[in-house]
C-alpha cells in the first residue's frame, strides 16, 4: 500500500455561483485502526482561504506548519492578503522543492480571490503539479469514489445551501465505500462576506 | 586471506540472474452496473474492450444471456470471461436435459459461484454480475469476487468504474445519508435511465468506457435490448 | 440343441437370440423374494410402508431399516437384497446433496431416481473407479418425495434401472395381492390419513406374520415437515386405527 493511504482521508472542492465548498472527513488512522476521529486535515489560511491537506499524516501538520509560516512573512512583507491563486503557487513550490523526497500529501486549495470574490479551485499531485478547475476538485484515499459522486451531482450556478448539500452528499456517499475514510465530516461554505462552518452527523463505521 | 564477495552462482557463471515470471492475466477492463427493481432487473456494460491504452473493440458486449430471465455481466480478462460464460452455458443446457426444467436464477447464481470457486488457486480473473429474475418474480441482482463469493444485492457496479459508480448507486437507489427518502421502490424507467447518466458520467472520467453501451431489462415477458452511443474518445 | 436359458444367462453383457437379458430377468425375480414395500402418493404428500421380517424373537427388529431418508424431502422404501440397496442408497444420498451444493435447491424426485438408475445399469462396466458391479442390483425401490414444482411423486425402478411414476405401487414379495388392492382402494383425492391407513390394512393382508408395531416401518414424506420416520408408538396409533 501507498504511504499516501498510511493514515487514510479525502477531501472535496466545489465552486458555485459566487461562492466555494470544501469538505472533508475527520478520521485519522494507522493502516486499518483509528486513532482520532477529530483529526484536521484542512486548514483555514486566510479569510476565504482554504487548504486541504490529505495524506501521510505528520506532514499534514508539516506543511500546514511551512504555509502559516511563508504566509505570515509575505503578508508582513507585502502588507496584503494573498490571493488563492498566489497561495497555490507558493504551495506548489514548496512541495517541488522536495522533488526527490517529496511530502507525501495531494493537497486541495479552495477560495475565493480578495479583490474579485473570483472562486478559485485547484488540486496538485504530490510534488506541485497543479490543476486548477472549472467545476471541483477531489483529493485522498476515496479519490475514485468522490470523482464519480462529483461528476453525476455537481452542475453549474449552485448558491451556498445547493452547493453545501451537493459537497456534503458527495463527501459522505464517497466516504462511506472507503473503509479508510469517514468518522465525521467537516464543510466549509465560502460567501463573498462570510464563512459557515458546519460539521456532518455520519455513521461512524 | 578469506575473500568476502560473494561467490558467483554456478548456474548463471556471474551474469545476473534473470527471473522468469508467470502472468497469464489480462485486464481487458469494463464496467458493469446492475439494479434490481420489484418485478424487473436491469443489467448495464460498456461496449468498449481495452488494454492499457490500446482499445480493441468499440462494439463488445460484456452481457451474456443465459436464460429468458437471467444475464450474466462479465469484465476482467476477457478469455477469462468468455471462457467462463462457456463452461455456464454448458451447465445450463446438461441441467436442462437433466431435470426437465430452466435453470432458476438462484440456482445459476449457486452455479456461478461453486464453478469461480472450483478454480481457487488459478481463478477466473472476472468480476461479475447476475441480473434476473427469481422464483417469486422479483428482481434479484447477485453480486461476485473472482473466487466464487457472491451475494444478493438491490443493486452492485463491478469492473473498472465501479469504485465511482457505487457510491452513486448508494446515494440515488441506496438513498444513504438521506434524512427523510423516498421509500417507493424504483421504477424500471428510472432504473433505465439512472444506467443511461451513469455511464455518460464514468465515460467522463474513466477511459476505459466508452464507444456506448447495452442495457438489457429482465421481466416476467423475457429480455429486452437498449443500446446507446457513448463519446468515442 | 441348447435348453432354454442354459446358454446365455450367465453374462450380463451377452443378449439372448431372443434379445433377452437374462441376468437383469432374474434380478427382478429376486425382488419377489424380497418383503414387500407399498408407496402412496396422495395430494398431501406420500406414505411408505413396508414389513419386517423378523426371523428370530432374539432379533433385534429396529435394525432392520428398509425406509431411509434421502434428502429432507425424499424418502426411500427398498426391497430385494439389503446390501445392494446401501450402494444405491449411498449413491442417491451423495447425488441429493451435490444438487444442493451446486444449486442451492432440494433436487427434483425425478432427478434422483434419474440418477440412481444411471448406476444402476453401471453393471458390467470396467471402469476404474470401481465403482460398477459385475452384477446386476438385487433390489427395487420406490421413491417418495415433493416436488417444488409438481408437489408430491412416487416413483418405482427395478434392476434394470428402468422407473416409472406410480400413483401407489407396492413391491416384494406380496406385491401381486397388494398391487390388486392398491388399484382397488387408490382414488385421486385420498387424503394423508386415508393412505396411511389404507397402507396398513393392505400390508397386513399380504403379510404373513401378524402386523405389529416390531415388524412393520411408516414414513411420510409431505411439503410441511418433509421426511418423517414414525415412531413405535405413532404405528402403534394407525394399527389401532385399523
Amino acid at each position: 500500500m501507498s504511504i499516501l493511504a498510511y493514515n487514510g482521508g479525502i477531501v472535496i472542492a466545489m465552486k458555485g455561483d459566487g461562492c466555494v465548498a470544501i469538505a472533508t472527513d475527520r478520521r485519522l488512522g494507522v493502516e486499518g485502526r483509528t486513532v482520532s476521529i477529530d483529526f484536521e486535515r484542512v486548514f483555514e489560511m486566510g479569510p476565504r482561504l482554504f487548504v486541504g491537506l490529505p495524506g501521510l499524516a505528520t506532514d499534514t501538520i508539516t506543511v500546514s506548519q511551512k504555509l502559516r509560516f511563508d504566509m505570515n512573512l509575505y503578508e508582513l512583507q507585502e502588507n496584503r492578503q494573498m490571493t488563492p491563486k498566489t497561495f497555490a503557487t507558493l504551495l506548489s513550490g514548496t512541495l517541488y522543492e522536495k522533488r526527490f523526497g517529496p511530502y507525501f500529501i495531494e493537497p486541495v486549495v479552495a477560495g475565493m480571490d480578495p479583490k474579485t470574490n473570483e472562486p478559485y479551485v485547484a488540486c496538485m499531485d504530490l510534488i506541485g503539479s497543479t490543476t486548477e478547475t472549472v467545476d471541483f476538485v477531489v483529493s485522498g484515499t476515496a479519490e475514485e469514489e468522490a470523482y464519480g459522486m462529483c461528476e453525476t451531482l455537481w452542475r453549474p450556478g449552485m448558491k451556498p445551501d445547493e452547493l453545501f448539500e451537493c459537497i456534503s452528499q458527495c463527501v459522505l456517499n464517497a466516504m462511506d465505500r472507503d473503509a479508510i475514510s469517514g468518522w465525521g465530516v467537516k464543510v466549509h461554505v465560502m460567501e463573498k462576506d462570510k464563512v459557515t462552518t458546519r460539521y456532518l452527523k455520519t455513521r461512524m463505521d | 586471506m578469506m575473500s568476502h564477495e560473494p561467490e558467483p552462482s554456478p548456474t548463471t557463471c556471474g551474469a545476473p540472474l534473470l527471473q522468469r515470471g508467470f502472468d497469464p492475466y489480462r485486464d481487458n477492463a469494463g464496467t458493469l452496473v446492475g439494479i434490481a427493481g420489484e418485478d424487473f432487473a436491469v443489467i448495464g456494460s460498456d461496449l468498449r474492450l481495452s488494454l492499457g491504452f490500446s482499445i480493441f473493440s468499440r462494439d463488445q458486449s460484456k452481457l451474456f444471456k443465459l436464460t429468458d430471465r437471467a444475464v450474466l455481466g462479465s469484465s476482467g480478462c476477457w478469455a477469462d470471461c468468455v471462457s467462463l460464460n462457456k463452461f455456464l452455458e454448458i451447465r445450463l443446457k446438461t441441467y436442462g436435459f437433466e431435470h426437465n426444467q430452466p435453470m432458476s436464477t438462484k440456482a445459476i447464481a449457486q452455479c456461478c459461484s461453486t464453478m469461480l470457486y472450483s478454480r481457487r488457486f488459478f481463478p477466473y480473473f472476472a468480476w461479475n454480475i447476475l441480473a434476473g429474475i427469481d422464483e417469486d418474480g422479483k428482481g434479484a441482482i447477485y453480486s461476485y469476487d473472482p473466487v466464487g463469493n457472491f451475494e444478493r444485492v438491490p443493486y452492485q457496479a463491478a469492473g473498472n468504474s465501479g469504485p465511482q459508480v457505487l457510491p452513486f448507486l448508494d446515494s440515488i437507489v441506496g438513498k444513504k445519508n438521506q434524512s427523510n427518502p423516498d421509500k417507493a421502490p424504483i421504477t424500471k424507467e428510472r432504473a433505465i435511465n439512472l444506467i443511461k447518466d451513469i455511464f455518460i458520467s464514468a465515460a467522463e472520467r474513466d477511459i476505459t468506457v466508452g464507444d456506448g453501451t447495452h442495457i438489457i431489462v429482465i421481466t416476467k415477458d423475457g429480455l429486452e435490448e437498449i443500446r446507446l452511443d457513448l463519446r468515442k474518445d | 440343441m441348447f435348453m432354454t436359458r442354459s446358454e446365455y444367462d450367465r453374462g450380463v453383457n451377452t443378449f439372448s437370440p431372443e434379445g433377452r437379458l437374462f441376468q437383469v430377468e432374474y434380478a427382478i425375480e429376486a425382488i419377489k423374494l424380497g418383503s414387500t414395500a407399498i408407496g402412496i402418493q396422495t395430494s398431501e404428500g406420500c406414505v411408505l410402508a413396508v414389513e419386517k421380517r423378523v426371523t428370530s424373537p432374539l432379533m433385534e427388529s429396529t435394525t432392520i431399516e428398509k425406509i431411509v431418508e434421502i434428502d429432507k424431502f425424499i424418502g426411500c422404501a427398498v426391497s430385494g437384497l439389503m446390501a445392494d440397496s446401501r450402494t444405491m442408497i449411498d449413491k442417491a444420498r451423495v447425488e441429493a446433496q451435490n444438487h444442493w451444493f451446486n444449486y442451492d435447491e432440494s433436487m427434483r424426485v425425478e432427478s434422483c431416481a434419474q440418477a440412481v438408475s444411471n448406476l444402476a445399469i453401471k453393471f458390467g462396466d470396467n471402469d476404474d473407479d470401481g465403482t460398477a458391479m459385475s452384477r446386476p442390483f438385487g433390489v427395487a425401490i420406490l421413491f417418495a418425495g415433493i416436488d417444488e414444482k409438481k408437489g408430491p411423486q412416487l416413483f418405482h425402478m427395478d434392476p434394470s434401472g428402468t422407473y416409472v411414476e406410480f400413483l401407489a405401487k407396492a413391491i416384494g414379495s406380496g406385491c401381486e395381492g397388494a398391487q390388486q388392492a392398491l388399484q382397488e382402494k387408490y382414488h385421486k383425492s385420498m387424503t394423508l390419513k386415508e393412505a396411511l391407513k389404507e397402507i396398513l390394512v393392505i400390508l397386513k393382508q399380504v403379510m404373513e406374520e401378524k402386523l405389529g408395531v416390531d415388524n412393520v416401518e411408516v414414513a411420510t414424506i409431505t411439503k410441511e415437515a418433509g421426511f418423517h420416520m414414525f415412531t413405535k408408538d405413532q404405528v402403534r396409533e394407525v394399527i389401532q386405527d385399523i
